[in-house]
């Protein structure tokens, strides 16, 4: 049996779902339970990662410090991860980061937009962190344009280099070939991030594994935005039926995702109309929430709204674009 | 305003130099062609091939591959010197620059070196300091509005978010956003009295690219819609006095929460109109030129000097 890494972004990309206000009774008991059950990096923070609360994308109910000292003090066993932008959080964000011991600090950039995490990889080089990078909204960029993205990062610094499904785009084929891409043009661990908006999220994480990912993500119960993400609790099993090991223990798993179903959420994400549009119009599925307010409050289509947003290649971060094109499409709707 | 009516006396035009030759080196060179006012005497560069280098070459301007030695070893300093590389470098070429008597640094890098300049707010006059920095382009884009939000209400939070298309985008700015971000949102607090601020950049890879847009967000306990937009528009319509591309795309008011996005397209010579995050900076830098020139040539006529 080949290995895989199990990286659980339950308490940083769920919070996406519920407008970023996890408190610290559900960040602690989540991160306990995640530990008790063998899962080797539980990440934290903002949806959007280190420094990014705020009215773009919604303020956080914990700040940065509080999030990471919770999650920090109930981890014996697992490694804590963090995630940031650049252009969202700084150098200052990851120094505050480390001294609070995460081990795995993952900088996101979108996948044709490496440049932007060359200063930040090497700043964490330096600091001799685990850096990762992760190449998001990949479905933008070829499987050729993609690997020769991670070979610079990996050159930048990067200990593991992958791709996010931001959007729930992909088929499994186009996963199989963009992570063989990857893995035949670096030497270090290549990640893969599912969402589950077309109901691929599984499927495509063992495409990504066969393909030669070494580090997959996964989510409790499928907690994130939208239609949510790969869902822990049924990627490890199905890996492991697939002939790949994962060390996480069956029972502890299924109890961290009763707790994440019953602390973390309203209801565990489904895959909704909604979400089904923004994985076919290649949006980033956390913009749903803002889409549906927006939309709700000038009366136009939210359906309409995502297909804008996707003809006008909106990226993550973009979310000031949606009311741009609401109130576009409610001119157009009034004069029609 | 070098002109003076005294002929017996010979006004030399302000000299300046640019030093960097990305885009923003570029269509600072193209403005100062332009400029009535502004003589380009060098144009600094490390790289002889530099499109930048050929750029001011065609149009007749002196050009060197010498960098920041070659404008200190110019016979004579400057009046003005344009800082178009980037925030790590700035610092280093105001230690060199400083001792030069009489050259005016114009910092185009998100350094947070020099005295801060926005030019709708910080007014028409002629900087006091010799180092003079234009924020960032986001910085340019906000401020007016940020500030004048905060003359006429009681302003909590401002966050301002603005998107560059990639393609504009060089390797200082790609390299410097950890400046901009600290730099923008400390001039934000500065001009408006808020503390509570928030800079966030996005480089936007979308094709065509889209125009440089900068979204900003601020919590207004007490602001009416008409309120609100009656200041922006005033704020807009004296920002386009310098920057012509500048828009107000949408204002909404929802409950405490402001949201106004705006646009700036380029006015250039050399920038594609989607580039308005450097014509702002770069109209911004040449106006402080202009300014400093005209201080220059008034000194001139009232002591009949030759300079």
């Amino acid at each position: 049996m080949s290995a895989v890494e199990i990286h659980d972004p339950t308490l940083r990309d769920g919070q996406h779902a519920v407008r970023h206000q996890l408190g610290v009774a559900a960040l602690r008991g989540y991160a306990e339970a995640a530990d008790a059950a063998g899962i080797p990096v539980v990440e934290v923070g903002h949806g959007n990662g280190l420094g990014a609360s705020s009215l773009q994308v919604g303020r956080a109910a914990v700040s940065d410090d509080l999030m990471l000292s919770t999650v920090r003090e109930a981890l014996r066993h697992s490694r804590m991860g963090v995630f940031m932008l650049p252009g969202w959080g700084t150098s200052d964000d990851l120094r505050k980061a480390i001294a609070h011991g995460a081990d795995v600090i993952r900088i996101g950039v979108h996948c044709t937009e490496t440049s932007l995490a060359e200063r930040h990889l090497g700043f964490l080089r330096e600091a001799g962190a685990d850096a990762h990078c992760v190449l998001m909204m990949s479905h933008m960029a070829s499987p050729h344009e993609l690997a020769e993205q991670a070979a610079l990062v990996v050159g930048y610094g990067a200990r593991a280099v992958g791709i996010m499904d931001s959007a729930g785009h992909f088929l499994p084929e186009d996963v199989t070939e963009r992570i063989g891409a990857i893995a035949g043009a670096v030497d270090v661990p290549v990640i893969f991030h599912g969402h589950n908006n077309l109901g691929m999220a599984v499927a495509n994480s063992v495409a990504a594994a066969r393909a030669g990912a070494g580090i997959l993500d996964g989510c409790a119960r499928g907690f994130g935005a939208g239609a949510g993400n790969t869902q822990l609790e049924v990627l490890v099993p199905v890996l492991e039926r697939s002939g790949f090991e994962t060390g996480i223990e069956l029972y502890g798993l299924l109890d961290a995702a009763e707790f994440a179903e019953r602390e973390l959420m309203p209801a565990p994400p489904v895959t909704g109309s909604l979400s089904i549009v923004s994985g076919l119009a290649g949006v980033f599925s956390g913009f749903k929430p803002q889409v549906l307010a927006e939309s709700r409050r000038a009366g136009v289509d939210p359906r309409d709204v995502f297909f804008e947003l996707g003809r006008r290649q909106a990226i993550a971060g973009q979310e000031d674009l949606i009311v741009d094109v609401v109130a576009e499409l409610s001119t157009a709707k009034a004069i029609a | 305003m070098t002109v003076t009516e005294d002929t017996t006396t010979t006004v030399e035009p302000v000299t300046v130099a640019v030093i960097g030759t990305g885009a923003i080196g570029q269509d600072l060179v193209s403005k100062v062609h332009r400029s009535p006012v502004l003589e380009c005497a060098l144009v600094a560069g490390r790289n002889r091939e530099s499109e930048g280098l050929r750029h001011a070459a065609r149009l007749g301007y002196p050009t060197t591959s010498g960098g920041i030695d070659a404008i200190l070893a110019a016979p004579r300093p400057f009046d003005v010197v344009f800082d178009a590389t980037n925030a790590m470098s700035h610092a280093e070429h105001w230690r060199l620059l400083r001792p030069l008597p009489g050259t005016l640094l114009i910092d185009l890098t998100p350094s947070r070196v020099g005295q801060f300049v926005v030019p709708t707010v910080t007014g028409t006059h002629a900087p006091t300091e010799r180092n003079v920095s234009l924020i960032s382009c986001g910085g340019q884009a906000s401020i007016p509005v940020t500030h004048a939000l905060a003359n006429r209400f009681a302003v909590q939070y401002i966050e301002v978010v603005s998107t560059v298309a990639s393609s504009i985008a060089g390797r200082a700015t790609r390299l410097n956003l950890d400046e901009y971000v600290a730099t923008t949102q400390h001039a934000i607090a500065e001009f408006s009295g808020v503390r509570d601020t928030k800079a966030i950049l996005n480089i936007s890879p979308a094709v065509p690219p889209a125009t440089f847009r900068t979204a900003i967000h601020a919590i207004i306990p007490d602001a009416t819609t008409d309120a609100v937009r009656a200041v922006v528009a005033d704020a807009a319509r004296r920002v386009r006095a310098f920057a012509r591309g500048y828009e107000v795309i949408a204002c909404t008011v929802t409950g405490d929460q402001v949201v106004v996005s705006l646009e700036v397209a380029a006015d250039s010579d050399v920038l594609p109109r989607y580039a308005g995050n450097l014509d702002i900076i770069n109209s911004a830098a040449i106006l402080v030129a202009e300014q400093h020139a005209a201080r220059l040539g008034s000194a001139a006529a009232r002591t009949g000097a030759v300079r």
